[in-house]
């Protein structure tokens, strides 16, 4: 430490100096660095405890899908000549089980105006309500408005598992 | 064809190969006994040579058909005796003979399914009913469309063909030939900007941009071979084939008799016929650019209707758009969202069926479609809001961490500089 000069000189620049100094003093004392240390050291363990915590408990929200989807029903829940909407990442999607029991599934955006199709059992057609188009069973636009085939998925049933994904 | 004339080409086909041998040689040599070719070719005259010269991509000639299939004669007499009518030669058809000179095969189906089985073989009867097969057949006008006017002969492609002058991208501007020409059309007192009018509606929009070719051109709503203007019941029988939903709600209500009581065409009053453009909400309602305006006002029962369903397809619209726009902005954020932009498709077909709905022009019908429509876009816009604030509660949560880590360094520092100061004086 400095020896202090007697503070009855005129000058005031050796007190501002003098001013700094004990400042710096105050901050490098063991009080103030030893609790800095130790608040921002709990900062930083609860800075990860928590994110790492939150990670392992399962978000509320499903899984999202791009290339493939785990649909949430068995093979045998859909009966012949029927079919179910399934969510695709954030598209609907329809999966068919025809009347011979082969499943087949397609994007269920209509192709004219993306509303949600459905299947119609009595003319075994994929049917869009809103403005009356029809497809077949291989996704191709038949009848009314809409300009394009659906997408087609493929779907492979694995057990008691349906899995359906993109492109073949 | 005057006998001087005759005289000539019959001297010139005989000379011909002695004049020309190597060219008659080798088309001889190509198109074996096609002695008519062969003369054609080398002709001066463009009048008689171009025909010869597009034939070999006809789809008579692809089908194995000479030129004596539909003309005649003896394709093996390489004289002018080939042309004798006593060998069953037959010259260019009058105007008022090219459907019956086509029909000899065309309409004979017995004939035709060894060929194409799929094709009509009504194509003569229908153009009799035409206004185009009338005029010809009945009044002797030289004006009007035959057969090869559409189908030009010598080089008849089939539909699917993209150079034919019937490919359905190829339609409009084959029709525009004859419909889009203002002073061929100047007898008939018709307008002729129906090309112009065809290519700024969204069938045209849907066919040329999109590829869809099953979208409709001339030929589908008047007609192709039996083409009127369009001569039918109602006009919504031809949208009706692919809008049926709209057709089939308009032809119920009240509107579909009184347009018929006032002599208004049905679909066209509102969405016009050539210059059918993609329909907007703007349509709806009675402010400016809404066609119910055009009739109806604020006092009366009509236009409260209209501008009910306005209101309601607007209130649904905003919710879904904004329902849409929080969800997005929480994607792009990085949050996982797509359950409820999945449950958010279901407020987009509402609203694609309330605007169906519309055309029974009564408000219960859109409002069943609205009410459906805004609840799932309340939840979808409640699931956006909730992960926007999660993204908020992250933003916080990295800069406390920041600042947390910028304290610890601080700290560190700090403690470094003390030790340092301690060590001299131990």
């Amino acid at each position: 430490m400095n020896q202090e000069k007697p503070m009855t000189e005129s000058s005031s620049a050796p007190a501002a100096a003098t001013s700094r100094r004990r400042f710096i003093d105050w901050l490098m004392s063991r009080t103030l660095t030893t609790w800095l240390l130790s608040t921002s050291l709990g900062g930083l363990v609860l800075a990860i405890v928590y994110p790492t915590s939150r990670y392992l408990v399962p978000p509320a929200a499903a899984e999202s899908t791009s290339a493939s989807v785990t649909l949430p029903f068995a093979p045998d829940d859909i009966q012949p000549n029927s079919a179910e909407i399934f969510r695709f990442g954030s598209k609907p999607g329809i999966l068919i089980r025809t009347a011979a029991g082969e499943f087949r599934a397609f994007s269920a955006a209509c192709t004219h105006l993306a509303c949600i199709v459905q299947y119609r059992g009595d003319i075994g057609h994929i049917w869009c309500a809103c403005h009356n188009g029809h497809f077949d069973l291989n996704g191709r636009n038949i009848q009314g408005p809409p300009p394009a085939p659906l997408e087609t998925y493929t779907v492979n049933v694995r057990d008691d598992q349906i899995v359906v994904s993109r492109g073949a | 064809m005057s006998r001087s004339a005759i005289g000539a080409i019959a001297a010139f086909c005989l000379l011909a190969p002695f004049v020309f041998p190597s060219a008659v040689t080798a088309q001889t040599q190509e198109v074996e006994e096609d002695n008519c070719r062969a003369c054609h070719l080398v002709l001066g005259d463009e009048r008689l040579s171009d025909p010869a010269r597009a034939f070999p991509d006809d789809i008579h000639a692809t089908r194995g058909f000479g030129c004596v299939a539909c003309h005649g004669g003896d394709a093996t007499d390489p004289g002018i005796a080939a042309m004798d009518p006593a060998k069953g030669f037959l010259a260019k058809p009058e105007r008022g003979d090219v459907a019956e000179f086509c029909g000899r095969c065309h309409s004979d189906a017995e004939f035709m399914r060894r060929y194409n089985p799929s094709l009509r073989v009504d194509q003569v009867a229908e153009y009799a009913s035409s206004v185009h097969g009338r005029r010809v057949m009945e009044l002797g006008d030289a004006k009007a469309a035959t057969c090869v006017s559409c189908h030009p002969a010598h080089s008849i492609r089939p539909p699917s063909d993209p150079l034919s002058s019937v490919n359905p991208l190829n339609v409009p501007a084959t029709c525009a030939t004859c419909h889009g020409d203002a002073e061929y059309m100047e007898p008939y007192r018709i307008a002729t900007d129906q090309l112009e009018r065809y290519q700024l509606s969204v069938h045209w929009e849907a066919m040329s941009v999109g590829g869809d070719l099953s979208a409709p051109t001339c030929n589908d709503c008047h007609g192709n071979h039996g083409a009127a203007p369009p001569g039918i019941a109602w006009v919504g029988n031809v949208c009706g084939q692919c809008h049926s939903v709209m057709a089939d709600l308009f032809a119920e209500s009240r509107h579909a008799r009184t347009f018929a009581m006032l002599g208004m065409p049905g679909c066209a009053t509102c969405h016009n016929n050539h210059d059918i453009t993609r329909p907007s909400d703007e349509l709806l309602g009675l402010e400016d650019g809404a066609v119910c305006a055009r009739c109806h006002s604020a006092g009366d029962p009509g236009g409260q209707v209209a501008s009910a369903m306005r209101s309601l397809i607007d209130s649904l619209s905003m919710a879904y758009h904004e329902a849409d726009s929080i969800l997005e902005r929480a994607e792009n954020a990085g949050m996982e969202v797509s359950q409820a932009l999945f449950e958010l498709n279901g407020a987009n077909t509402a609203l694609v069926s309330a605007r169906a709905a519309i055309h029974a022009f009564n408000v219960i019908a859109v409002k069943n479609n609205v009410e459906e429509g805004l609840e799932i876009a309340a939840t979808a816009h409640e699931l956006g809001r909730q992960a926007a604030d999660r993204v908020q509660f992250r933003r916080i949560g990295l800069a406390v961490s920041v600042m947390i880590i910028v304290a610890l360094i601080l700290g560190l520092l700090l403690k470094i500089r003390e030790i340092e100061h301690r060590e001299p004086q131990t």
